[in-house]
């Protein structure tokens, strides 16, 4: 009997059956000198090759080390891991991780909500990454009844992004990227606090979309991301994304809108299509065309973001930027972006906060 | 009208189970990642033959980790559905009644927001808290079908038109409720609701709920199917079913209750999956005539047929994004149902 199991099993390896089994077998014999697959992972209980963490929402990971095979589940994840330097071990993302571009390239494994769940074990991940506010928890648990393992991350503003960050480069392995990246933005965020210093807050509608309004509250990190720009918002709401009425508005009186876009015409077509509608000339900052348009890297919890703050901070704020002549120079050059991984460029993307609220919408169609 | 026989029955239930034989393999072959008829039929034997340690871990994660379970849920949803649609169709002797007609479906929508809410606040194991959705929504479903059932009573018995009423009304004001806690609630956790209230059998429920979804089918379609005569001749009118010696009372409430319970099961697994309690008993209905004794278990057949075909469209037409299976039925049963009615006119 044992001869025989051998003989079949020779059989199979040998007979071609189809590219996917090739390239599987081939990668399997590659990797499993290093490391348990996560399919085998109950083989794998006693192997010292797993560290666990606590993720961000308090479950208990047990990654396996090192960490050859990442798949990210959210657009922020896929930038936070290009951010640092892991991009070759990134085996697959979403359909909207659009940035840097060459995340377009990476195997797709379906949206963030809907992901493919045999998309992602036929990747075999090391880990997937997941983040509270998108993804959802049933994702979560049936990777983990796969036997994936999946590290959530959960950061509310833009200290935790950063935070978040540190730690996501220590589970994945690369500490000292985790803690130059987040020097470099903590040193970014400084410099532009000390920029802001005595500068009164401007008082501004973030709009997220614009039929129906919706904005964000408190609780989010953009809110967050506002302050350190030195605004605020004038939405007091509890809800991460209040639908607004206009009457709220006109009284409240934003002393600017600021628009999340791609592209900076995009922002200027939504403004001046707002301003025709009625009602939204009650508005002062429309009489006057008081607006900002900001890359929608603001809308994504990933280090990024600091980018996106320091250019809203110069269109609200110019003459905080303009008061010490010496780095009058700075002030001309396009907005510092990171500098470790990629080469972060201007990219033209859907932001996944639309995405959101136009699910939202279909749920509300129902 | 030919005498119903055992063999007549067997052979009509012999070919609809064939039929989802082929329809289970392609579905097993169907998918993101792309898997060999060949490699599937050899992992299909070696279960078989129960030489499990033989399969490649590739197709033993895919297939028979992720596919079947995901399969065997949409067969035991869809029986589900189609039995409690032909139920209710005809209890309520209404050729627009499916599962859903009485508000099930939001009552479960609005359960499972609930579990939805209160889970972080329980710090649950991870075991519990995947529990916690399908209870709540089966809790859900539960409340508004006995609510229901004492709105729709008139002088202490069922009516069918106060108790459609009563379903209708019930399940657009739940509608609301939904959309209440949807705008008005903090965090991130509700989005999968839109896609759990088109369907979806994307997530496979924990093992224990597998099983009483199974165990809950063959029960209640049992107890339905004991009143199948019963329900033949309440088709042709109340009061001759009385006068024909049939309790009406007791089948009512019997049907009632079991085809409440299927819906409320599915539902709280898969959530709303449109079309296939209203359509596949229709379907049946043309093909082997309306004795509820044919007509129950090959609507069984019929059901899990349609919810696998569609799953199988809904996870490859978009792939590697996946559609919900709801939004698959109702694409192809909106027309498929104009066509008969009108057939039905012409």
């Amino acid at each position: 009997m044992p001869t025989r199991k051998v003989a079949r099993k020779n059989s199979v390896a040998g007979s071609a059956i189809g590219a996917l089994l090739l390239c599987a077998a081939s990668w399997c014999s590659a990797t499993q000198a290093q490391t348990q697959t996560p399919a085998s992972g109950a083989a794998a209980a006693a192997t010292p090759l797993y560290k666990e963490f606590v993720d961000e929402t308090g479950r208990t990971v047990r990654v396996p080390q090192p960490v050859q095979r990442i798949i990210s589940l959210a657009p922020s994840l896929t930038e936070t891991v290009y951010a640092l330097g892991l991009q070759d071990r990134l085996v697959g993302d979403t359909d909207y991780c659009d940035f840097p571009p060459d995340a377009q390239k990476k195997t797709k494994v379906g949206g963030a909500i809907n992901p493919s769940l045999e998309e992602i074990a036929a990747l075999r991940p090391d880990l997937v990454l997941v983040i509270k506010s998108l993804n959802r928890p049933e994702t979560v648990h049936s990777l983990d009844s796969l036997g994936i393992p999946s590290y959530a991350t959960d950061p509310h503003t833009v200290n935790e992004i950063i935070s978040s960050t540190r730690r996501l480069a220590d589970v994945l392995g690369v500490p000292e990227a985790g803690a130059s990246v987040g020097a470099d933005l903590e040193h970014h965020l400084a410099e532009l606090h000390q920029r802001l210093s005595g500068v009164s807050p401007s008082r501004v509608l973030f709009i997220v979309w614009s039929d129906p309004l919706i904005s964000v509250g408190k609780g989010t990190f953009i809110a967050d991301a506002l302050k350190l720009a030195g605004a605020t918002s004038i939405v007091d709401a509890a809800q991460d994304w209040p639908q607004m009425s206009l009457e709220e508005v006109v009284r409240l009186q934003p002393d600017f809108l600021v628009f999340a876009d791609s592209h900076s015409d995009n922002g200027r077509t939504q403004f001046d299509l707002l301003a025709e509608r009625p009602g939204w000339r009650g508005l002062e900052a429309v009489r006057n065309r008081r607006f900002a348009v900001i890359s929608d890297a603001v809308n994504r919890p990933a280090p990024r973001i600091v980018t996106a703050i320091e250019d809203l901070a110069r269109q609200l704020h110019p003459d905080a930027f303009a008061a010490h002549p010496d780095e009058e120079k700075e002030k001309k050059t396009p907005p510092p972006t990171q500098q470790h991984g990629q080469q972060f460029s201007i990219h033209i993307a859907d932001s996944p906060v639309v995405d959101i609220v136009s699910l939202e919408a279909c749920a509300c169609a129902l | 009208m030919r005498p119903l026989t055992l063999g007549r029955l067997l052979g009509y239930c012999a070919i609809l189970a064939a039929i989802l034989f082929v329809v289970v393999v392609i579905a097993l072959k169907l998918g993101a990642v792309p898997v060999s008829l060949y490699g599937l039929g050899r992992d299909l034997l070696r279960v078989l033959f129960r030489q499990t340690s033989q399969l490649s871990s590739e197709y033993q994660l895919i297939i028979f980790d992720i596919r079947l379970p995901r399969i065997l849920l949409g067969i035991f949803v869809g029986a589900s559905l189609a039995v409690a649609g032909a139920s209710f169709q005809a209890l309520l002797r209404n050729p627009l009644a499916d599962p859903y007609v009485l508000g099930v479906a939001s009552g479960a929508a609005v359960g499972a927001i609930i579990a939805l809410i209160v889970e972080p606040h329980l710090a649950l194991a991870p075991a519990v808290a995947a529990l916690l959705t399908p209870v709540g929504a089966f809790l859900g479903a539960g409340l508004t079908v006995t609510a229901v059932y004492f709105l729709g009573l008139r002088e202490g018995q069922i009516d069918s038109s106060t108790l459609l009423l009563a379903g209708i009304i019930s399940a657009s004001f739940l509608q609301a409720i939904i959309m209440f806690f949807m705008s008005t609630l903090t965090g991130g956790n509700y989005r999968g609701i839109a896609f759990w209230m088109m369907g979806e059998l994307q997530t496979p429920p924990p093992h224990s709920v597998s099983l009483t979804l199974r165990v809950g089918f063959f029960l209640a379609a049992g107890i339905i199917y004991t009143t199948a005569s019963d329900l033949n001749l309440l088709l042709a009118g109340e009061k001759e079913a009385m006068h024909l010696g049939v309790d009406v009372r007791r089948v009512r409430l019997v049907v009632y209750i079991a085809a409440s319970l299927l819906t409320g099961l599915a539902v709280s697994v898969s959530g709303a999956i449109g079309y296939v309690g209203l359509l596949v008993p229709h379907v049946m209905r043309l093909i082997f005539g309306s004795d509820h004794r044919v007509l129950l278990p090959t609507t069984a057949f019929g059901g899990a047929i349609a919810v696998v075909v569609a799953d199988t469209l809904a996870r490859t037409v978009v792939s590697p994004a996946e559609l919900p299976v709801g939004a698959m039925t109702a694409i192809a049963g909106a027309p498929l149902f104009l066509y008969l009615m009108r057939r039905r006119l012409a």
